[in-house]
């Protein structure tokens, strides 16, 4: 969007000779890489050393087998499931992004750190001294059955947080599904055509659950329906004891139909994605709401 | 008569006909001075080899002791636990470590040894009926670092596992969490009692049938924080000869030399024993305890304390008091304590019925917490492995000591049954009492 090259700054606290050193006695488990930067962080205050520093952190503490991870970029990474990252080694991270970047982060604020990119956005505005951005919010497997009508054995979401304009859902496959037992015998495979439905499910969710700018009545959960997608590419296959993480954005909105864009991922890598998923849908009559 | 619950002594067990379990030691694991394991250890303890060096961290001008027992093939001195060197055989991850002080290390470790030793599946370790009790001081290094950066860095910039890592019941945090124990667990602080009293405690707890099975650990970190503070109360040896600074009941002797490491003792019932068909070190058959009441830090002139621990003990073993064979006395060759317990033993015993006697402090160093349960299970190598182990650097008997058989060499006899005593400050004083098998 903004194609001028700009290094945005902030103003930090400089290190002493004393403090340097302290600085990088912390991050001595860190690579180069992550200590020059946030030694040159503290000089020139340039937000673009940011990632790098944070990231950097975060992989000091991981296990060595789950660092590769991290490399890929990919910011809907969970902390917890994805990175084995408990909350004590969450506050030794603290500790450390406080001391090298001269922060101080209340224990509230860290509720509700998922994801990689949710640590990314949060830093970034402590830094700036901005408010954080609204944080998604987190829908239990109960909260997603009281709001969409899909449900066991044909509900495949374990839990949905949703942002401004996104929504991330995952889905354990548990390998007790009923269909796994022909898809196939001896092999149990996760339909491509389920992958679809997952992600029309979480659609669905994100379209009952916000008010979207055109919507100036609530959608009724019982009138959508998948009418096409456009394009769909699975590249990974999916079996039991794994997780889909899977994330919608909205496309396009106007009644009687609304378009998303979707995707999967399993531990990073990207299992299918799809586009131009369209539902109709239609809104709750007075009617409706009567019967 | 109606006892209250809690109330129920030994006798009164006794006197009413309660079937109480008899309580076995079926594993040991040694991380100390004098070895980190069970042959290391008994090759020092047959031939008379101690573990005393010109200790490097003591070496600076500032330092008035020079001379420390500390464990071989563990370098604990960073403050970093992932700097740490120690046996690839107890690799463990960081997040293990992360809330680790040295000597917690040392208790993991032996606790590991103890566990193989005993031949103990996961299933055995873990269950309601399983529980460990502990012994430590904590890690002062850990604590005084912590307090440091959190004075020079500010509250909210120190290591959040700082706390867990090193105030007393350190030990206990990281093996219940560990090794996933569900039995009963708590720590010791009774300083050179400790474990003696984790010993006495978990062999109740089996005895009256509450818990299958305790692991008691015993543990002390050995760096310049755990040592020099004991230096101004004139307490060590300031000798710097390896050879002849740990010197119990010698007329010159003239402190002691401080030790660190991890023991771990699986006690079992006599039913877990039978289930299991587990090989047995000894038996633990009474214990007693009592205190000075006099001084803080000194022992009473009479060894008071000690001398009711040992009474009691033999009363709680039904035990005339010439059936102990062998004394793993206490004797840290410091100048009060070590006459204290000679004075007590010669009232117990008497002129004519002295046991061999021996404080094999001369060969590991004195490890405080540690050094209770690190002499049980010393006496009961003695069992296994058919041995007395003998007093070391004794040049010149301390006169008041005539007439005690204090053996200057080890002896190639099995005893049967053995007396192990402890004293920590504050005049804590524990007597053990183990029967061959």
């Amino acid at each position: 969007m903004n194609s001028r090259i700009e290094i945005e700054t902030v103003t930090v606290a400089p290190l002493s000779e004393e403090e340097r050193a302290e600085l990088a006695d912390s991050l001595k488990r860190c690579s180069e890489g992550t200590r020059d930067a946030a030694f040159q962080f503290r000089e020139t205050g340039q937000l673009i050393l940011l990632p790098v520093i944070i990231l950097g952190i975060i992989e000091r503490f991981l296990e060595p087998e789950i660092r590769p991870k991290l490399k890929e970029g990919d910011g809907s990474l969970k902390l917890i499931d994805d990175l084995g990252i408990d909350s004590l080694t969450m506050m030794e991270i603290i500790v450390l992004v406080e001391e090298s970047l001269d922060l101080s982060i209340d224990n509230e604020e860290l509720r509700d750190l998922r994801t990689l990119d949710d640590v990314r956005i949060f830093l970034d505005a402590k830094i700036r001294n901005i408010p954080v951005p609204e944080k998604n919010k987190h829908y239990s497997v109960e909260a997603i059955l009281a709001a969409i009508p899909h449900h066991v054995p044909f509900l495949f979401l374990n839990e949905v947080s949703l942002g401004k304009e996104e929504a991330i859902g995952s889905y354990t496959i548990s390998g007790l599904e009923d269909f796994l037992k022909g898809h196939f015998p001896d092999n149990p495979v996760f339909p491509a055509s389920i992958m679809l439905e997952a992600l029309g499910q979480l659609a669905v969710f994100y379209l009952v659950t916000t008010q979207t700018s055109d919507a100036r009545q609530p959608v009724d959960p019982k009138k959508i329906f998948f009418t096409g997608c456009e394009a769909i590419r699975c590249q990974r296959i999916c079996v039991p004891g794994e997780t889909l993480s899977l994330s919608i954005k909205p496309r396009a909105f106007r009644h009687p139909i609304a378009k998303f864009e979707g995707k999967i991922t399993v531990g990073g890598e990207t299992a299918a994605w799809a586009e131009d998923i369209s539902l109709t849908f239609d809104w709750a009559s007075e009617s409706d709401n009567s019967e | 008569m109606c006892l209250p619950v809690g109330m129920v002594s030994s006798d009164h067990c006794r006197l009413i006909g309660l079937l109480m379990s008899r309580v076995f030691v079926t594993g040991l694991g040694f991380i100390s001075s004098i070895g980190n394991d069970e042959d290391t250890v008994v090759d020092h303890l047959r031939k008379l080899k101690h573990g005393i060096e010109l200790f490097e961290p003591l070496q600076v001008p500032e330092s008035p002791v020079k001379l420390a027992a500390p464990v071989k093939d563990f370098d604990v001195e960073s403050y970093d636990p992932e700097d740490w060197i120690y046996p690839s055989k107890y690799r463990l991850r960081r997040e293990i470590l992360r809330s680790f002080s040295p000597h917690v290390l040392y208790a993991y470790c032996s606790m590991k040894q103890a566990i193989e030793n005993a031949g103990l599946e996961a299933s055995d370790v873990s269950n309601i009926d399983t529980g460990i009790y502990t012994a430590s001081a904590g890690s002062s290094r850990f604590l005084h670092k912590s307090l440091e950066k959190m004075y020079n860095r500010g509250i909210m910039r120190c290591n959040p596992l700082n706390i867990v890592s090193s105030v007393a019941g350190t030990v206990s945090f990281n093996l219940v969490s560990n090794y996933q124990i569900q039995g009963v667990s708590t720590g010791f602080a009774s300083a050179c009692a400790s474990s003696g009293h984790a010993l006495g405690f978990a062999f109740e707890e089996i005895r009256r049938g509450k818990q299958k099975r305790m692991f008691v650990v015993g543990a002390e970190d050995c760096n310049f924080d755990s040592i020099v503070p004991f230096a101004v109360m004139r307490a060590l040896s300031l000798s710097t000869d390896p050879d002849s600074a740990a010197r119990p009941f010698d007329k010159n002797r003239q402190g002691f030399v401080s030790s660190g490491g991890g023991v771990t003792m699986v006690l079992e019932s006599e039913e877990e024993v039978a289930r299991r068909g587990a090989t047995v070190y000894g038996e633990i058959v009474g214990w007693g305890q009592a205190s000075d009441g006099y001084n803080v830090a000194i022992s009473h002139p009479d060894g008071r304390g000690l001398q009711n621990a040992m009474k009691l003990a033999l009363k709680d073993a039904e035990l005339p008091v010439d059936k102990i064979d062998y004394l793993n006395a206490h004797a840290p060759s410091t100048p009060i304590g070590d006459l204290s317990e000679v004075v007590a033993m010669k009232e117990v015993f008497g002129p004519n019925t002295s046991p061999m006697i021996s404080s094999t402090k001369a060969l590991t160093g004195h490890g405080l917490s540690l050094s209770s349960i690190l002499e049980s299970g010393i006496c009961m190598l003695a069992y296994k492995h058919g041995f007395v182990p003998g007093s070391a650097n004794i040049d010149e008997l301390m006169k008041e000591a005539e007439g005690l058989n204090i053996i200057r060499e080890s002896l190639d006899r099995k005893p049967e049954y053995i007396m192990s005593n402890s004293s920590g400050f504050g005049g804590a004083n524990i007597s053990l009492i183990f029967r061959s098998c």
